[in-house]
């Protein structure tokens, strides 16, 4: 699953580690989140979405591949 | 929070049971040194363990640092699948032992080895049959 993530990051001028403080995660969830080496738990996405002020679907694009 | 109370008593049993371990070995009631150094191990343990769940409820950047490493979901999930990993390998490897032991000729390793087989199988049906009702 692919997220922008690092773009609306970038654009708000926030660190990594300053978003994985405010989300309660390891700066490294938040690195591999934009890498998209893992998929968030939904509860991540949507606090992320929540933080950003938009919607999980605004900030995570979902397509229909299967996953390993 | 990761560390509260009950691992903290935790702890304080491992000092205890290390230290009866390692009272009945110096004592030579257990004469095995296997009891002296499962003693001193359960010693080491609990007491790092004790200077850890200390040092967590004096120091918020520790607290905070323990919280968010055990708490990450990232890493709940790495433990999660290094743990899969690992069961599915051993199960592997023991049955591959199994084989090996069969053509050297050591029977008593190959029943050993395919007991354990079965086992870590009959362990992984309960849990998986527990976590099915469950979820």
């Amino acid at each position: 699953m692919k997220n922008r993530i690092e773009e609306i990051r970038n654009e708000r001028g926030i660190r990594q580690d300053e978003l994985a403080k405010l989300m309660g995660v390891s700066r490294q969830t938040i690195s591999s989140l934009e890498n998209g080496r893992y998929n968030p738990s939904i509860l991540l996405a949507h606090k992320i979405a929540k933080f950003f002020g938009m919607t999980i679907e605004d900030v995570f694009i979902f397509e229909d591949l299967q996953e390993d | 929070m990761y560390y509260n109370n009950k691992k903290l008593a935790l702890s304080f049993l491992w000092i205890i049971l290390g230290a009866v371990l390692m009272g009945l070995s110096v004592a030579e009631v257990l004469t095995s040194s296997y009891y002296s150094g499962m003693g001193g191990a359960l010693l080491a343990v609990g007491i790092l363990q004790v200077i850890r769940n200390l040092r967590y409820r004096n120091d918020k950047e520790y607290q905070e640092k323990i919280d968010v490493e055990y708490g990450d979901e990232r890493n709940r999930y790495l433990r999660m699948m290094s743990w899969a990993w690992t069961g599915y390998l051993v199960v592997l490897i023991e049955a591959a032992g199994v084989v090996v032991a069969l053509v050297m000729g050591q029977h008593t390793i190959q029943i050993i080895l395919a007991y354990s087989v079965c086992l870590i199988v009959g362990i992984y049906w309960i849990v998986h049959m527990i976590l099915k009702r469950k979820y």
